[in-house]
């Protein structure tokens, strides 16, 4: 019911990791969900997406770890660092 | 491209249980217990504060934070009860309230006058659930117009109440409503569970939760 509120705020939580300029560079936002979190992870997962494909992100893709427990953890972030394959 | 992982694993209610910290905090520093009440819409909360409020609302020094989705209904309701202390928040739609909104309304609030804080939470039994907003405990309000089932149909919410209140039992000779099941139901969520049974409407019920309030509130305030 309030996963768009959830999702907000793990933006917020990328943008605090990596930056307000390098946001459009995350390329993927990973999600830990636990099942009594009270949270729908189809819901939350829409709600990531639609915010990921709008500025300041470029198409980052939200990924949902379901996992025993209550918790609701934003696990961990893949930034593209802009140097070309090694 | 070149892909780096950062490692975060940080709580996403992270920066709303910092804030219930804080407000925990001023509460206990004020010797305010303070009362989350949560509940379906229609249960009866604001009638149940109304009576609370008209009948030691003074004596306790009770204020209440209350919330609500739209309007200011709930809290002109309770504000006629009581010259002071009715702080409303209006959610613009959301489903709960958070820390940072009852933070927020403290600071509107006389504490110095306050010996008692209710917390009238948006009428929602899911996610007022997941949201700490500094409370001493969340009291669950049920009514015997809802199913017996509520508690297993809503398990965080009782799971992560102290206290019970099941309303509008003056309505059980009119309801199909089996008072021993809906309290089995609840305490096989929570076996610590402690139950009132109030009708609000006709006042049956009331002193026992009166009595309740008054042991809540510390005889006097610290220096």
């Amino acid at each position: 019911m309030h996963e768009l509120s959830l999702a907000l705020e793990i933006c917020r939580l990328t943008e605090e990791q990596v930056g307000h300029d390098a946001l459009g560079r995350v390329v993927t936002v990973a999600v830990e969900v636990g099942d009594d979190a009270g949270v729908d992870p189809s819901n939350l997962e829409f709600c990531l997406e639609v915010l990921l494909a709008e500025p300041p992100f470029v198409g980052a893709t939200p990924r949902l770890l379901r996992l025993p427990g209550d918790d609701l953890r934003l696990s961990y972030l893949e930034v593209d660092d802009g140097r070309p394959d090694d | 491209m070149a892909v780096r992982t950062i490692d975060v694993r940080e709580k996403v209610m992270a920066r709303n249980n910092e804030i219930a910290q804080t407000v925990r905090e001023r509460l206990r520093q004020a010797g305010i217990p303070a009362f989350n009440l949560v509940s379906s819409p229609g249960s009866g909360k604001t009638l149940l504060l109304e009576h609370t409020l008209a009948a030691v609302g003074e004596e306790l020094g009770i204020a209440v934070v209350a919330g609500d989705c739209q309007t200011q209904n709930d809290a002109d309701r309770l504000a006629r009860h009581t010259d002071r202390l009715v702080q409303a928040v209006i959610t613009g739609g959301a489903c709960h309230l958070d820390a940072r909104q009852v933070s927020e309304a403290l600071d509107a609030l006389d504490l110095e006058q306050t010996r008692l804080l209710f917390i009238e939470n948006v009428g929602n039994l899911v996610c007022p659930a997941s949201w700490d907003l500094g409370e001493t405990a969340k009291i669950v309000v049920f009514s015997v117009t809802e199913g017996e089932d509520k508690p297993l149909k809503y398990p965080k919410m009782f799971q992560n109440a102290r206290w019970a209140v099941l309303n509008k039992i003056d309505l059980l000779p009119y309801v199909p409503f089996d008072v021993d099941r809906a309290r089995a139901n609840a305490r096989a969520i929570n076996p610590d569970l402690q139950f009132f049974y109030t009708s609000a409407l006709t006042g049956e019920g009331l002193d026992e939760w009166l009595g309740f309030l008054r042991e809540q509130v510390p005889a006097a305030r610290p220096a």
